[in-house]
């Protein structure tokens, strides 16, 4: 679906149901130069469980109106104002790599409508080396066959997918190549730039998840040791078999970790009590 | 559970990855090991010691049959090889039935008799006789029951004490029969030998063979054998085997009942002169066969009047049977042992055990009866 | 694994998971129609599209999945999908995102069962098309009209060998929002990646040089994963809500998969043209040794064009490599490892020193198939278009002396040696 927020249009999937903002919701957010479509099987299963969900593109990024957010602060924002702007009360947020930083930020300044947050794959923080910011901007298929490259674990290397016949990494390159060098450049910089993750999680009330990939070589793992140190009692999982673009390398285990920790959090059958 | 759903479900899992409802064909030569450590941690190392596919045809033939556990082979005769090496050796002695199989009797009297095997052929109809062959060296009697062409039938249970007593294995080709009608190794055999090119996969699609054992200690002993020497079954021909046997026991059942019709046809024919079914009460051994097995087969033989010219001229002729070799499958099949599947045969030899020149033999498939008593009825019109 | 993998290394191990089960060491042939669910949940999520999986082999198969990722990987696209042969693959790709009252826009040069299906079968459910001359590129251009869904052609066509200008075509398919299909068949991966020059869809009869051992027939289609489909109102079958899965908008939710997904979801289901899983298999020890066989292949070709253009007996030698042809040029650009191992030659003597030439050859074998491992040969003035007459044999591109030859694996030296026979027979017919 299409809405606006501050007079551009936000594109989002609503996993094949049409948005209630009277039902709990899912927020999906997507990494670094990457699109909803990291979502699409996650999102259907929640949509089809009695929630309604929302997976937005940002700012600048695939279907959605740029130009592409500066900092993850204003992300944050931005997600706030769309969540607003839905009418949304009841909130679980799931985040993937750069939407985590996102996650922190928005769950720490607006709890108001938060039931929970899923941080995968990322840390407090998110250095990004100085040459894969150069590379978006001057080569950015150089800067995609880096990230990917090092992103995903065997499984994408080897080209499977989670739909038999489909290959992630060959999918994950054809949105990539959407959003360079623009998106992919802005994201990475503010990635680099964000200094505010140990506060934010401390500030953090609702209940959180964290899902650790065992080979991922993209969240420096300090960074993800002191997430789990700085959070309110999350729930770890370390899925060791697993790549950093875990949504796409271990589709079946995260939904069933993402399913237990929601329905438990942000119950979908309270609407129909 | 009954032998219907055994034969459907025993030793067959639903795939844990994908949940495919049928046993993947694991047509691979080798199988990665986690780590040194772990080596074998799997179950599977290199496919001719082992075969995932292979393991699921040989733990349903160790249900079916009540044993201990299988092994399966690229053909029947590989099987028998196996069991032969197994237990015999240099120097020692094996009890055969007089009447078995061509190509048992060839392997006997022309392979391992060039390695110091001794052999004896005896009427394993007559348990005396058996008795009788017993030497200190024997260490194997392998009956085959019934016999290849001849359809004699001989005692499991009282050879089996005969074997226990001399220290000997007592194997029985159970080709015939399968285990949906006949159970040795519940009989006292040590071994029941298949081969699965017939009944088990039932539809002239593949060769194989199995030998299932009553103890551990001699199935390791043929699976020794089996890899040694290299005569797995490929995973190709287990999976297809998997297909046929499920429908055994209704093709067993099925084709049987048309194989009595055609034996009393046969009988009551003006032109036959001799049937040998053990279905019959003219058969000699029917109540051992009453006894120990619960149906009879398919399989039977009969001669014409008129001998070899009479016979030879009924199979070239028939209709709707094929003169082919092998048995056991869905086509009715019709054979001339003499110069088939029993020519290696020296004359004298079968003469003595009654394969007469005039045997022409019937493999009964699952065409309709009349169908297959009409053609026979036409084709004796004939000669 | 830190880089993306090369192409050898993808065509021995992409798409496959090692058997987590048993570690074998080569992928199962699941040669099975269903798959157990573990629970209903499960069962109804595989069903409603929110999770992948087996349910029924018409669909999906795991066998059939790696090769489908094996050849999305070798083509750099986002997924493929294998169909029982080439030719069902170009209907289900087709008829995906094409309906009544859509327009293609085709080369004229192509494979006969392609010519055939758009000339004769699709217009009898309302898709019509112009055929356009390969070597003419604006000329796909001109034909775009308001109902234009899609431009069709052979990288290297049949049966001149005429070599398409694919960038440009594809930068007209792209100025009109109109998806590039290309038949890949003729040149493979190896020789081409077509996406990489702005190819949308690739097609594949599996059964010629990827498979290359004539033992299976199959096909593929490889979703480029670089149309926007909705960037206009044309391609409702990907962008519009598909009712059979509770209005799912493939679009959305599959992104850059959301073709190869609509294949799926309908012609796999509806139609049915699914590849068997042991043919799988064969297709998969196949592309193995893609690379090692396509070398192969060219080295074989360079040395026949050789030994052909010195040859008394031949007239005429025609390969995209040799100076003389028209798509030299392209092929040099398009082609840079070989132009394919498809030659065409004259025997001097015409119709009937053609067919004496291939009645008296021994070791290539007289058939109508291409990219097997044998040396393959065929004169198509006496065989396939042997009740048509010198006009109409000339308007399809065929002179009445000529040869069509796939260049097998075999030592050349045995080729020539064969070739002597039959140019010996055809000059005494000549004269």
């Amino acid at each position: 679906m299409e809405f606006e927020v501050g007079g551009k249009s936000v594109f989002a999937t609503t996993g094949g149901k049409p948005f209630d903002a009277n039902k709990p919701v899912v927020v999906f957010l997507h990494g670094s130069g990457f699109d909803h479509t990291i979502w699409g099987l996650h999102s259907r299963f929640f949509a089809f469980r009695g929630y309604s969900v929302l997976v937005p593109d940002l700012p600048g990024h695939t279907h959605s109106e740029g130009p592409p957010l500066e900092s993850i602060e204003a992300m944050a924002d931005w997600l706030n104002d769309c969540i607003e702007a839905l009418g949304a009360k009841d909130v679980s947020v799931v985040a993937h790599s750069q939407g985590c930083l996102v996650a922190l930020e928005y769950a720490s300044r607006f709890p108001k409508a938060l039931r929970s947050v899923s941080f995968i794959t990322s840390g407090l923080a998110t250095p990004v080396n100085p040459a894969l910011i150069e590379a978006a901007e001057q080569d950015p298929e150089a800067a995609i066959a880096m990230m990917l490259g090092w992103g995903f674990g065997p499984a994408g290397h080897l080209h499977q997918g989670p739909i038999p016949g489909n290959s992630m990494v060959g999918g994950g390159r054809k949105v990539m190549r959407g959003n360079t060098p623009a998106a992919l450049a802005t994201d990475l910089k503010a990635c680099d730039a964000y200094r505010n993750g140990r506060k934010a999680a401390q500030a953090i009330t609702a209940p959180t998840q964290v899902l650790i990939a065992g080979k991922d070589r993209m969240a420096p793992a300090k960074a993800t040791a002191e997430l789990v140190e700085h959070l309110r009692e999350p729930e770890v999982t370390v899925i060791a078999e697993s790549g950093h673009i875990l949504p796409q390398e271990a589709p079946d285990r995260c939904r069933m970790l993402l399913r237990d920790f929601i329905f438990r959090h942000n119950p979908a059958t309270k609407i129909a009590a | 559970m009954g032998f219907r759903t055994r034969q459907i479900h025993a030793g067959v899992t639903p795939d844990p990855v994908t949940g495919a409802i049928l046993t993947p064909i694991y047509q691979s030569t080798t199988y990665v090991q986690p780590s040194v450590d772990e080596y074998l941690s799997k179950g599977f190392t290199y496919a001719r010691s082992g075969n995932p596919t292979v393991k699921v045809l040989e733990d349903k033939l160790t249900d079916l049959e009540g044993g201990a556990a299988t092994a399966c082979f690229g053909t029947g005769m590989s099987a028998i090889l196996a069991a032969m090496l197994a237990f015999l050796s240099a120097g020692r002695h094996a009890i055969i039935s007089d009447v078995a199989y061509g190509g048992t009797y060839r392997l006997s009297t022309k392979i391992l008799s060039r390695f110091g095997v001794e052999y004896t052929f005896a009427d394993t109809s007559n348990p005396d006789a058996v008795a009788a062959a017993v030497r200190d060296n024997t260490t194997m009697i392998l009956t085959e029951t019934p016999a290849n062409p001849t359809m004699k039938c001989s005692d499991i249970a009282a050879i089996s004490e005969i074997a226990k007593k001399a220290g000997a294995v007592h194997a029985v080709d159970n080709t015939f029969l399968t285990p949906y009608y006949q159970r040795p190794l519940e009989l006292g055999a040590d071994l029941s030998i298949h081969s699965t090119t017939k009944y088990m996969d039932g539809h002239n699609a593949t060769v194989g063979g199995a030998v299932v054992s009553r103890t551990d200690e001699h199935a390791e002993a043929v699976r020794f054998i089996m890899n040694s020497t290299g005569t797995i079954m490929s995973p190709q021909v287990a999976w297809l085997t998997l297909q046929g046997i499920k429908t055994l026991s209704i093709r067993m059942d099925a084709q049987s009942a048309s194989a009595l019709a055609i034996a009393q046809f046969l009988e009551a024919h003006p032109k036959v002169e001799q049937v040998r079914y053990p279905g019959l009460e003219s058969h000699p051994q029917h109540g051992i066969s009453k006894r120990q097995a619960s149906g009879f087969g398919a399989m039977l033989w009969f001669e014409v009047k008129g001998g070899v010219a009479a016979g030879k001229k009924l199979m070239d002729t028939i209709d709707v049977w094929t003169l082919a070799e092998n048995l056991g499958s869905v086509e009715s099949l019709v054979t001339h042992p003499v110069t088939m599947t029993h020519a290696d045969v020296e004359p004298e030899e079968r003469a003595r055990v009654g394969i007469i020149d005039g045997l022409v033999r019937l493999s009964v498939g699952l065409e309709d009866t009349d169908d297959l008593v009409d053609a026979l009825e036409r084709a004796l019109a004939r000669v | 694994m830190s880089r993306f993998l090369n192409f050898d290394t993808l065509s021995l191990h992409a798409g496959q998971t090692l058997d987590p089960v048993y570690g074998a060491r080569a992928a199962p042939i699941y040669q099975t129609t269903s798959y157990v669910f573990p629970d209903t949940d499960t069962a109804s999520s595989i069903f409603n599209l929110e999770r992948g999986g087996h349910a029924y082999s018409r669909i999906t198969n795991p066998t059939v999945g790696v090769l489908e990722q094996r050849v999305a990987a070798l083509e750099g696209g986002s997924a493929a999908v294998c169909t029982a042969s080439g030719m069902a693959a170009t209907y289900c790709a087709i008829t995906a995102i094409l309906s009544q009252g859509d327009h293609i826009v085709a080369s004229s040069q192509m494979y006969g069962g392609n010519i055939s299906l758009m000339k004769n079968t699709l217009p009898r459910f309302g898709i019509t098309t112009t055929f356009v001359d390969p070597t003419d590129t604006q000329a796909f251009e001109k034909a775009i009209g308001a109902n234009t869904r899609l431009i069709y052609g052979e990288l290297i066509g049949n049966p001149g060998l005429d070599i398409l200008d694919l960038e440009a075509i594809a930068a007209i398919g792209a100025k009109h929002h109109v998806p590039v299909m290309i038949d890949a068949t003729f040149n493979t991966p190896y020789l081409c990646r077509t996406l990489d020059y702005g190819a949308n869809i690739v097609i594949h009869s599996l059964t010629k040089w990827m498979g290359g051992h004539g033992a299976a027939i199959g096909g593929a289609v490889v979703d480029g994963g670089n149309v926007d489909w909705g960037a206009t109102g044309k391609y409702p079958t990907i962008t519009e809500p598909y009712a059979p899965f509770q209005g799912i908008n493939l679009w959305e939710e599959f992104g850059p998969a959301a073709f190869a997904t609509r294949i799926r979801a309908e012609a796999m289901r509806d139609i049915g043209a699914s590849l068997s899983p042991v043919n799988a298999f064969l297709l998969l020890q196949g592309i193995e040794t893609l690379s090692l066989r396509m070398d192969r292949h060219m080295a074989n070709t360079q040395a026949l064009l050789e030994y052909l253009e010195g040859h008394a007996q031949v007239a005429w030698v025609s390969h995209p490599s040799l100076p003389a042809h028209s798509s030299y040029e392209l092929a040099k650009k398009y082609l840079p490892k070989g132009a394919g191992s498809i030659v065409s030659f004259g025997v001097k003597g015409g119709r009937d020193a053609g067919r004496a030439f291939i009645e008296n050859v021994e070791l290539a074998s007289h058939l109508a198939n291409v990219g097997d491992a044998k040396t393959l040969i065929i004169h198509p003035a006496t065989t396939t278009h042997s009740r048509i007459d010198a006009d109409a044999l000339k308007a399809a591109g065929i002179t009445e002396d000529m040869i069509r030859l796939s260049v097998g694996l075999e030592d050349v030296e045995d080729i020539k040696a064969d070739f002597e026979q039959g140019f010996r027979a055809a000059k005494k017919v000549a004269g």
